[in-house]
């Protein structure tokens, strides 16, 4: 309830006791802070804020700790996911959960990521996949675009010379454990109105975090890639970067849900 | 405005913390009536911080929350609805 100018209002979403009133390090435009409310938004809802453990990696996101109210602790590079079983082995209680990049968890990190979704240890993963090292400078990820240029690809990312990019879901999906799985395109999509873009994806990951957070509560290994931009590193404007995203990622790393075995999607 | 009639007050309310805002245009683009835009002064981090008017160029801000959900700085702090 607040008031302005005498009359009173109701409010329908509020600041959130779950983020810190630090201002993030994020660029302008990156889905990361929106993912990052998402997960504030979702731990506030569900309750759990005091149960939950952020395992931070390396990356854009290891300031993540600084924006969320929760406990955290510092992987090395891309080894979040076994930071975070042996935190679940120790106290099954807890939340556990990582906001990781493609550079982390789909190239330094994989070995690990692979291993963790074999076992399928109870823990929730958010992949940041903008197709890029974001905070090194923009080099070729393992994720990056067949012709995209990056810094370490200036003439474009070469299908002969590295090969096509890998789909961490799709990798994730084909081991047996694993409950949840599932693609979230976050970024605002354009529409056909040039003026408008369509903002489903923020929506859509809402659920997809709570979802992830809810699998985890029943015992299982939870996945949610979100495919993202990165304007600085691609050298574009903010609407330019989501633009290009819908364009050239969204064919590539098709939205979808590619393992629930717990049925979330239709509850 | 006849002389004793006041006007109906605005049915929906948008919170906006201008020194988080980093002015990056996705709230301006996702409002369906576009009650947002970019403000022309500077907020203390030098970005054009987005300013929020309930009258928009195509339509009143119902209070959708698309905004909220959008912002990469959780600079949109509080959507409200008028009181029923």
């Amino acid at each position: 309830m607040i008031e302005n100018e005498g009359t009173l209002y109701e409010t329908k979403l509020g600041p959130l006791p779950t983020l810190t009133s630090k201002p993030t390090h994020y660029c302008a435009g990156c889905e990361h802070g929106t993912l990052t409310h998402l997960i504030a938004s979702a731990l506030q809802d569900l309750g759990v804020r005091e149960r939950a453990v952020l395992v931070n990696s390396v990356g854009c996101s290891v300031l993540a700790p600084d924006y969320l109210n929760v406990d955290a602790v510092e992987a090395p590079h891309g080894r979040a996911p076994a930071v975070m079983a042996g935190i679940k082995r120790a106290r099954p209680d807890l939340l556990v959960f990582s906001i990781q990049g493609d550079g982390d968890a789909a190239s330094i990190g994989l070995l690990e990521l692979m291993y963790a979704a074999n076992r399928g240890d109870p823990m929730t993963i958010f992949l940041v996949n903008n197709a890029t090292y974001g905070m090194t400078g923009g080099q070729m990820a393992p994720t990056t675009p067949i012709g995209m240029v990056t810094t370490t690809t200036p003439r474009g990312r070469d299908l002969a010379l590295t090969g096509p990019p890998i789909d961490a879901s799709k990798l994730v999906a084909s081991f047996e454990r694993p409950a949840y799985v599932r693609r979230v395109f976050l970024p605002v999509t354009p529409t056909p109105s040039t003026e408008f873009f369509n903002a489903r994806g923020a929506l859509e990951g809402a659920l997809a975090v709570r979802h992830a957070f809810e699998v985890q509560e029943r015992g299982g290994f939870a996945f949610v890639e979100f495919v993202s931009t990165c304007s600085v590193n691609w050298k574009m404007s903010v609407l330019d970067s989501k633009r290009y995203a819908a364009q050239v990622l969204a064919p590539l790393f098709p939205e979808g849900v590619l393992r629930d075995r717990f049925h979330m999607e239709s509850a | 405005m006849m002389a004793g009639q006041t006007a109906a007050p605005d049915r929906a309310l948008v919170r906006i913390d201008t020194e988080h805002c980093k002015g990056c245009d996705l709230c301006v683009v996702a409002c369906p009536h576009r009650n947002l835009r970019l403000a022309s002064g500077y907020n203390r981090s030098g970005y054009h911080p987005v300013e929020f008017h309930y009258r928009g160029d195509r339509g009143e801000c119902t209070a959708c929350g698309l905004c909220y959900w959008v912002c990469p700085d959780y600079a949109i702090t509080e959507v409200a609805k008028l009181r029923p």
